[in-house]
């Protein structure tokens, strides 16, 4: 008796549920940006709650990681079968294509896309066998930030144009107490980018690298063993941090956020530190970005852009969301520029208007973008494999902690080059 | 109950062995035969692969530099841990055995914190006091006067090495104490005071009857360094990531880097089953070779 009335009493209670308790869609979603209060990460936290506001039953978990562990743990998602079901990538050679040619990647509607202001060149970056794979985010330059203050206090008084006067701010830097020049070093990518950079000042010619890897040109060409002494030069002139080989992205950009280093090389991604809250009030009014200097002799002008389209954002094939999924990469595509923009926290790949109320270092790259004359595209370690991009890296850290000559590191890509073309 | 009794059953003896049996084949067997699969592979971790028979492992021994260096770090981290590390922790360990209980209590508490540490609080805090611009080691040199030693320790080639050896023998340091401590308070008084009345002096009560004494405990240590040092991969993750160049690598690290940085998991998975071979070698040489050394039974 009491059993029969036990189970009336359980049928009324699920009778009385409420019928609006629809169940919550949730789709995961993944990048690079594990400071969710400041900058980037900041502006994403805001487009999810609008889109979570517009689309009431839908669920969105992050799952966040600084930037070379996000690259590793995407890769084993992939092994493991698990990739997030939106997730920001790089939509490089290296990295995308791989996961394009495994069947990972949602193919995107082009025309949800097409109309949304991105810059030439951008949405093709994402473009594999013909078919859009991803959305892009930023548009990548290759610069140097620096602290006004220091430069003053230091008695520089202006960027330097040349590589000879970058080394020259070393001493005076150095002599205040102050680390010259930071990077991510452990990483090595940022070296490589910066040889490839310096191969370009000194050729004028951007395609060198590409022709390098099609094999019609060599990496042992005299342009690329200049590249790498002078990047070796400016290492022994002491223009880097001490530590420069084991320390990484977030080490590198501290020192200069915390105004103990006066330059930073980096890409135009770290736009946000003009109004990352995490650093001084100080370090924010005084960080602005210069050109990357010219080399003396070369034939590279000053307005030869490194530049490329790297972030983006892709939909995994094997999402069971996968409508839900790509109507957020819609509704991310058209929020993120005004709201990046507004918070100044990257250069997107779409067009965006200067305001006056933008940060020095917005406009300076804003500036930078305007006068561009050429640009270079995708740097060479993401162009071939990801084999070639370890090797390339992988010398890069022998050449830079000086265990290996400008001509031996030349052969070793010239070796890895070789061989990723036969693969 | 039958005359043979339940234990006679073969049914139940392989009931008895089957489950724990299956556990074994699934957790070992298995995947490594997955990797061994894997190895004769191209395979990136993911899409379409080739099978390349044993490409990987003739690259492996034949044109790889750096699984050469990985395993010569792993091979420097073994004599340092076997010859540096324990002879300290085994005399330190014999002082503590000395000294007041309430004494010897205090100090291994101390000794033990490094190894009761996460691995990654105890890299980035030495990652900290090793850095060149604000570590505090470098800050002590230039304020005794020794600035031409200020060095940028993890990132210089000379001193990267031992650097990240000295991390990990800091950190491994207080097991070594625990093992050798605890192995000496087993040692009978009876045969410490036979060996005095005897005649033999403190060394020699230690050279001729505690050591030889403990040589299981000493054997049982040697063979846990032996394989902690070939798999050491976390605090080297985490400080150098095998850097400069590839002069602090270690096998673990490596093989990760290959599967999952540089996509080449069929690759990854040749060295993981390289390592596997060299590490289950290894540890059966040194136990045959600790099996060998005569011990003196009186």
């Amino acid at each position: 008796m009491k059993i029969t009335a036990f189970v009336l009493l359980a049928f009324a209670v699920l009778l009385a549920q409420p019928a609006a308790a629809q169940p919550k869609v949730a789709i995961k979603l993944g990048d690079n940006l594990p400071d969710r209060s400041n900058t980037w990460g900041a502006v994403v936290e805001q487009i999810n709650a609008e889109f979570k506001a517009a689309n009431p039953g839908a669920e969105l978990v992050t799952e966040s990681y600084p930037d070379q562990p996000y690259q590793q743990k995407i890769k084993i998602y992939a092994t493991a079968k698990q990739l997030p079901d939106v997730f920001k990538f790089w939509s490089f050679t290296s990295l995308l294509k791989p996961l394009v040619n495994g069947g990972f990647i949602e193919p995107l509607n082009p025309s949800d896309f097409d109309k949304l202001d991105y810059l030439t060149g951008a949405l093709e970056s994402n473009v594999y066998n013909g078919k859009l794979y991803g959305i892009p985010v930023s548009a990548d330059l290759w610069v140097i930030y620096y602290n006004k203050k220091l430069f003053k206090d230091a008695g520089i008084e202006a960027p330097p144009a040349t590589i000879d006067e970058l080394i020259a701010t070393a001493a005076k830097l150095k002599a205040k107490g102050i680390v010259p020049m930071v990077t991510d070093g452990k990483d090595a990518w940022p070296l490589c980018v910066t040889f490839d950079q310096l191969a370009w000042r000194i050729s004028g010619d951007a395609t060198l690298p590409r022709k390098a890897l099609a094999r019609t040109a060599r990496f042992t060409d005299p342009v690329f063993v200049q590249a790498a002494k002078e990047l070796v030069r400016m290492i022994k002139a002491g223009l880097f941090q001490d530590d420069l080989m084991v320390s990484d992205y977030g080490a590198a950009r501290n020192l200069f956020g915390q105004g103990r280093a006066a330059m930073y090389l980096m890409g135009s991604w770290e736009l946000g530190l003009g109004a990352d809250k995490t650093f001084s009030a100080e370090f924010r009014s005084n960080v602005d970005a210069f050109k990357f200097p010219l080399v003396a002799g070369g034939k590279g002008k000053v307005d030869d852009l490194f530049a490329w389209y790297g972030g983006n954002y892709v939909v995994s094939a094997s999402s069971k969301n996968k409508a839900l999924a790509v109507k957020y990469l819609q509704f991310y595509a058209r929020r993120f520029p005004a709201l990046a923009w507004e918070k100044q926290a990257a250069l997107p790949a779409q067009k965006v208007a200067a305001r006056p109320g933008d940060t020095a270092v917005a406009k300076t790259l804003l500036r930078i973008v305007a006068e561009a004359k050429a640009t270079s595209g995708t740097p060479s370690l993401d162009l071939s494999s990801p084999r070639f991009k370890d090797d390339i890296e992988n010398a890069m850290r022998e050449l830079a902690s000086g265990l290996i000559s400008a001509e031996e590191f030349t052969q070793k890509i010239d070796v890895a080059a070789d061989k990723a073309s036969r693969r | 109950m039958s005359a043979r009794g339940p234990f006679g059953n073969r049914l139940v003896i392989a009931a008895l062995v089957v489950p724990g049996a299956a556990v074994l084949v699934f957790v070992l067997v298995v995947p490594l035969a997955f990797s061994v699969y894997y190895s004769l592979t191209d395979w990136a971790g993911f899409g379409d692969y080739q099978r390349i028979g044993i490409a990987n492992y003739r690259e492996i021994l034949t044109d790889d530099p750096v699984f050469w260096r990985s395993l010569r770090n792993a091979v420097v981290l073994i004599v340092v841990t076997i010859f540096v590390q324990n002879p300290i922790a085994f005399a330190v360990a014999a002082i503590l055995s000395h000294v007041s209980a309430r004494l010897s209590r205090v100090l291994r508490t101390i000794y033990f914190i490094p190894a009761a540490l996460s691995l990654v609080i105890v890299a980035k805090l030495w990652v900290d006091i090793f850095n060149p611009n604000f570590g505090i080691l470098n800050k002590v040199l230039i304020a005794v006067g020794l600035k031409a030693l200020a060095i940028s320790w993890l990132s210089n080639p000379h001193t990267a090495l031992g650097a990240v050896i000295w991390i990990i023998v800091w950190q491994g340091f207080g097991w070594a104490l625990l093992f050798f401590y605890a192995g000496l308070m087993t040692v009978p008084r009876d045969i410490i005071e036979a060996a005095r009345i005897d005649g033999a002096s403190v060394f020699q009560t230690y050279t001729r009857v505690i050591i030889p004494y403990l040589a299981p405990v000493i054997s049982a240590v040697i063979v846990i360094d032996v394989i902690s040092s070939m798999k050491q991969m976390e605090l080297i993750y985490l400080s150098t990531g095998g850097g400069p160049g590839q002069l602090t690598q270690f096998i673990g690290v490596y093989l990760y880097q290959k599967a999952f940085v540089a996509g080449e998991y069929g690759y990854g998975n040749a060295l993981s089953v390289v390592f596997v071979v060299v590490a289950v070698g290894l540890t059966v040489i040194v136990q045959r070779v600790l099996r060998a050394v005569p011990r003196d039974e009186g």
